[in-house]
């Protein structure tokens, strides 16, 4: 079981659900309406006047197995639109109930 | 933090902002004054312009017509009608309803006073005349008498008129009818020629005596007294004794040439009562005035004043309209309740809990309290429309919170907590709830906005409703809510008993009642062609239902009163027509026992009363007024009672045209018989007149059409005195002398008043009787000259035989004649376009135009109103939804209910028997709002299922089982509570009658339909969606 944590423009909200169901990952925990900025490159995404974009992040734990398939899709999703913003971070969960 | 969360959490504000809003509607309840209508001013003025001694030709060329062309220029002008007769000049000026008439009336005197240098010297200065509601006199009163008639006059107005006239509110007490003391000095002719006095010396020697006067003062010593002459008559004997003149040496007394009579007024009209002479007391109040309320008071003093009067003098009632308000409103009032308990019922029926029904009632009062406040806010009263609006509104204030409390319920079976519950329950409902509100806003507010007479009617209507469901939507996300959380808890298991054997047989029939529907639904997916067919079969079928549906105008009411006019052989005296009256009183009280007072006149009123001007009137006329016991407590309608009478009247062989207006002509709005008009134009008054009189013939011969006349009086035969002014010139004599001669000596020399008891009465010296009854009478008359000499009459002029031109009727500046009849038992349709090919077949010169007008022009514009009325509000309740839905295709399956709605609408009216009128169709204009609600509740459903993933048919059938309760409930109580109103029980709540029809087999109907083929449609639609569905997943494959 891994956790994957997806951040990501709000504008994405709809492709990344639509690669969730494709791949029958039915749970997830997600925060809308949250701010952040990439440590590098691109636009911050504040909800400010200088900066009015929004992220929105989503954590959903998935078999080991599936991990894999889900950070292809979300990598081949961000190079089609790398000026949006995706960032995808895995972890290993130790125990759940 | 939203409404219903504030309101959960804050409960004790919650209730006292309720119960504020209670108490002040209630205090405003108290002050609400009652009346039978909302107050309408007829959009009318009418300007009267005397021109003493023109003919009815002269008048129209002199005054009218420069009249006319000025005041056509005034704003908002509607339509300008004129009489022109003998003397006067009477326009009328009808303007659009609603509009300001002050600024109408300044604009008219504006005109006036512009033209009136332009009309012919001599012509008075033109009078203006605003009609208004409150001169419709709100009771009246008869006073019969024996041996006190001839003091009748003074005893009523010392003991009945004045005292009334103190009442608050009473804006008038008038008498008409009754005697009139008079002293007459009746003149021998011949005597007088013998002792060579005339008529004027006679009533100049009158005058002269009848004379008080103060002489200056005296002073004598140290005082000061006023010195004077007190002439005036002490009694009426001193006149006979008065001297007049002398003869060879001898005194002449005034007893010498003429008899003096202390008598009454010889009677132009004959007032009776059931038979017994007397006078009529007529009551109007002032604007605004309570009319109940004052009836209320006149009733209560009146056994007082009964006490001073003499044995003889009975005072009975002709007609109280505070009695047919009283009964009206009491009528509504029960049906208010009646629907209450309807509503009660459902509610306990379908939740099976007390403690919910109690919540859900307790939004009635409240919501239906606040339309006192604008009532009262608004300077309205409590009258047959506001109340019929609220027995329209009580069902369907309780759907929102229905709804609300439904789902706040299965959230507490769920297991959360009551307070929990009514947040979340009141969130998922909410939009719902407020979508269906602006539906039924959409139809109710355009109602205010419709214009004419039915738009002054249905302002209330409209506002209230749409009041009453807003505060209802309010209290249901509220107070229900709020409630909900204090009171409901989850349902224990029924102990056993009587309560849980009914209610457990309830539960299991509505359980049937879902599974029976369940597999209708399932086999009406299947089968979705064939229903769609079925139903467009049953919708084409009802249009062939509308002809069998006769439309018509207004409604009929039954407000126990019957007026009667019948015209007698013109020019016949009073003393002739006062026996055919006593006639058909006799034969009126023998038939029908339902007349409890008859009351008639006959005769004309006095000449030069403006009211007089306004209608027909000669010695050949009796008007008869009768008042009928109530309706609940007669066996035949006025109409059918009406007809009778005129059967008996069409026997009567001196009868030469008479109508009767079961209802009264003027009374109520509406409540007398549709009229259709017939207005033929055209200069020359022989050629109308003679198409006027085909019209008239051939309309009498039509079935469905009774009470035909003719507008323009026949003509009257009078004779003129032709002067030869050389042989006056000769004699010393002009016109004016002789005119004023003859004057004195037939019609009357008013020589002085007689005062008594602060009262004066005249004292008129004429030729007695016997010498005013032939032309050789007349021819005979000696006139002084200057010299002082005697000329007989016939010496400078004789007297002809003339037809005197009828009166004058114009409209739109063009001449006119009338022929009018009332509708009876046949379609308007039908009767104008047979009037129509009639006037086609005619030989009809060229100039010559027709019109139809009457209540058929109203009728059209009023229906053409409505029609408008009813596109605008479709449009609206479509727009509100495609907001709601964010869709053009659910609003579009929604309303397929409409048309299915009008068809339970035929249909409902053709089984009653009732007819498609105006208060029917508003009626089909308000389901436009209330069946779409049924559509949003299933509709909303079914696509909240879609969207959970369910498949299409499945979510339907699942869908529709679960929205079966409430969209039963809703309809059911919307339904039940027009039950009342429906069945038409009670005084005057017959005009609501086809609204209550129409709105509860629509409702039923479409309801039926709704869900069984709105299901249908979906599916069919939701194929649509299941491609786009597709196409949308195909698109989003490419972008990943």
């Amino acid at each position: 079981m891994k956790a994957v944590f997806i951040a990501y423009n709000q504008a994405l909200t709809e492709k990344i659900e639509f690669i969730l169901d494709r791949m029958s990952i039915r749970g997830f925990t997600r925060w809308n309406q949250v701010q952040g900025r990439g440590s590098h490159t691109g636009e911050p995404h504040m909800g400010t006047h200088t900066w009015p974009a929004m992220n929105e992040t989503i954590l959903t734990i998935v078999p080991d197995e599936k991990v894999n398939e889900l950070m292809d899709k979300l990598r081949h999703l961000d190079s089609k639109t790398e000026m949006q913003g995706l960032r995808a971070y895995v972890w290993s969960v130790e125990d759940a109930i | 933090m939203r409404i219903y969360e504030t309101a959960v959490k804050k409960p004790i504000t919650t209730i006292l902002i309720f119960v504020g809003v209670v108490i002040f509607g209630l205090f405003s309840l108290r002050y609400l004054p009652i009346d039978l209508y909302p107050e309408i001013d007829p959009p009318m003025v009418t300007v009267f312009t005397f021109y003493q001694g023109a003919s009815a030709a002269d008048i129209e060329t002199n005054v009218t017509r420069p009249l006319e062309d000025n005041l056509n220029t005034v704003n908002n002008l509607k339509k300008l009608s004129s009489v022109s007769r003998d003397n006067v000049s009477l326009l009328t000026l009808e303007f659009e309803w609603g509009s300001n008439l002050d600024e109408a009336t300044n604009d008219i005197r504006d005109v006036l006073g512009r033209i009136e240098a332009f009309l012919p010297d001599g012509v008075d200065k033109p009078i203006l005349f605003k009609f208004s509601t409150s001169m419709i006199p709100i009771m009246m009163l008869s006073a019969t008498a024996e041996e006190s008639y001839p003091a009748l006059t003074k005893i009523l107005d010392e003991a009945i008129v004045n005292p009334l006239n103190r009442i608050e509110g009473v804006g008038a007490v008038s008498l008409s009818g009754g005697p009139k003391r008079e002293i007459q000095v009746n003149v021998d002719p011949f005597k007088l020629d013998a002792y060579n006095i005339s008529v004027e010396q006679l009533g100049n020697f009158i005058r002269q005596e009848n004379l008080n006067l103060p002489g200056g003062v005296l002073d004598i010593g140290s005082h000061t007294y006023p010195i004077r002459v007190e002439g005036e008559y002490k009694s009426s004997d001193e006149l006979g004794r008065l001297i007049v003149g002398s003869f060879n040496g001898r005194t002449v007394r005034l007893s010498d040439v003429a008899t003096v009579k202390d008598t009454i007024a010889k009677i132009t009209m004959d007032e009776r009562t059931n038979g017994r002479t007397g006078a009529r007391i007529i009551i109007q109040k002032q604007s605004g005035g309570n009319s109940v309320k004052i009836a209320e008071e006149v009733n209560k003093v009146l056994p007082q004043l009964k006490r001073s009067l003499p044995s003889d003098v009975q005072i009975e009632m002709i007609f109280d309209t505070s009695e047919f308000i009283q009964n009206s409103i009491n009528s509504l009032a029960m049906t208010i309740l009646y629907a209450g308990i309807f509503v009660v019922l459902v509610v306990l029926f379908f939740l099976g809990r007390w403690r919910a029904t109690f919540i859900i009632i307790l939004t009635i009062p409240v919501s239906l309290i606040v339309s006192f406040i604008y009532l009262y806010v608004t300077g309205n009263t409590l009258n047959i429309i506001s109340l019929s609006s609220l027995s329209i509104a009580i069902g369907m204030v309780v759907d929102d919170a229905i709804v609300v409390l439904e789902n706040i319920t299965s959230h507490i079976e769920k297991g959360a907590s009551p307070r929990e519950a009514a947040i979340y329950g009141t969130n998922e409902v909410g939009l719902a709830v407020v979508a269906t509100t602006l539906t039924v806003v959409a139809v109710f507010f355009p109602l205010t906005m419709v214009q004419g007479l039915s738009g002054i009617m249905f302002r209330q209507l409209g506002m209230i409703v749409t009041l009453v469901v807003v505060v209802s939507t309010i209290a249901a996300l509220t107070l229900t809510p709020m409630l909900a959380s204090q009171m409901m808890r989850r349902q224990p298991p029924r102990k056993t008993g009587i309560i849980k054997v009914i209610f457990d047989g309830i539960d299991r029939f509505l359980t049937g009642l879902d599974n029976f529907y369940e597999s209708t639904l399932a086999m009406a997916v299947r089968r979705r062609f064939l229903v769609l067919f079925v139903s467009i079969g049953i919708f084409i079928g009802s249009i062939f239902l509308l002809p069998m549906v006769g439309v018509e105008f207004f409604p009929p009411a039954d407000n126990g009163r019957i007026e009667a006019k019948v015209e007698l052989q013109m020019g016949l005296g009073l003393e002739t027509t006062k026996v055919t009256a006593r006639k058909i009183e006799q034969i009126f009280l023998e038939k029908y026992p339902e007349v409890e007072v008859i009351s008639t006149s006959a005769g004309s009123a006095d000449q030069g009363n403006i009211f007089a001007s306004f209608s027909d009137n000669g010695s050949h006329i009796i008007s008869l007024t009768m008042r009928l016991s109530s309706a609940t407590e007669r066996n035949r309608s006025i109409y059918e009672i009406g007809d009778m009478m005129r059967a008996d009247l069409s026997l009567i062989p001196e009868i030469e045209d008479f109508r009767v207006d079961p209802g009264g002509s003027g009374g109520g709005m509406g409540s007398g018989a549709a009229t259709v008009e017939v207005i033929i134009s055209g200069f020359d008054l022989d050629v109308t007149g003679r198409l006027a009189d085909e019209m008239a013939e051939t309309m009498t011969n039509m079935a469905g059409l009774r009470d035909v006349e003719i507008s323009r009086d026949k003509s009257n035969v009078e004779y003129q005195l032709v002067l030869d002014r050389e042989k006056m010139a000769l004699h010393g004599l002009n016109t004016g002398l002789v005119a004023n001669a003859l004057r004195n000596r037939m019609h009357g020399l008013t020589a002085a008043q007689f005062r008594e008891d602060g009262e004066e009465y005249d004292i008129v010296v004429r030729y007695d009787e016997v010498f005013r009854e032939s032309l050789d009478n007349v021819e005979g008359i000696l006139i002084p000259n200057n010299q002082g000499l005697f000329i007989r009459l016939s010496e400078v002029g004789t007297l002809k035989e003339f037809f005197s031109p009828p009166s004058i009727e114009r409209e739109n500046r063009q001449r006119i004649v009338r022929v009018t009849a009332s509708l009876f038992n046949a379609s308007m349709t039908d009767v104008v376009r047979d009037v129509r090919a009639a006037f086609d077949r005619m030989d009809v010169p060229v100039g010559v135009g027709m019109d139809i007008g009457g209540t058929v022009e109203e009728q059209q514009e009023s229906f053409a109103d409505i029609l408008l009325l009813l596109l605008l509000v479709i449009i609206l309740v479509y727009i509100v939804m495609a907001s709601q839905f964010e869709s053009f295709r659910s609003p579009f399956i929604i309303m397929l209910t409409l048309p299915f709605a009008f068809t339970g609408v035929f249909l409902m009216l053709f089984i009653t028997g009732h007819t498609l009128n105006l208060i029917s169709l508003i009626g089909s204009v308000m389901l436009v709002g209330i069946v779409v609600k049924n559509g949003i509740v299933l509709v909303d459903y079914i696509n909240l299922m879609r969207d959970r993933g369910l498949a299409l048919v499945q979510a339907v059938i699942v869908a529709g089982r679960s929205r079966l309760r409430p969209v039963l409930m809703t309809t059911l109580t919307t339904a039940l509570a027009m039950i009342p109103l429906a069945m038409g029980i009670g005084e005057g709540s017959e005009i609501w009658q086809p609204m209550g029809i129409s709105i509860i087999g629509g409702l039923m109907f479409s309801t039926m339909i709704t869900l069984v083929l709105i299901p249908v449609v979906y599916t069919l639609f939701g194929a649509g969606r299941m491609k786009r569905e597709k196409k949308r997943l195909q698109m989003m494959e490419e972008e990943i």
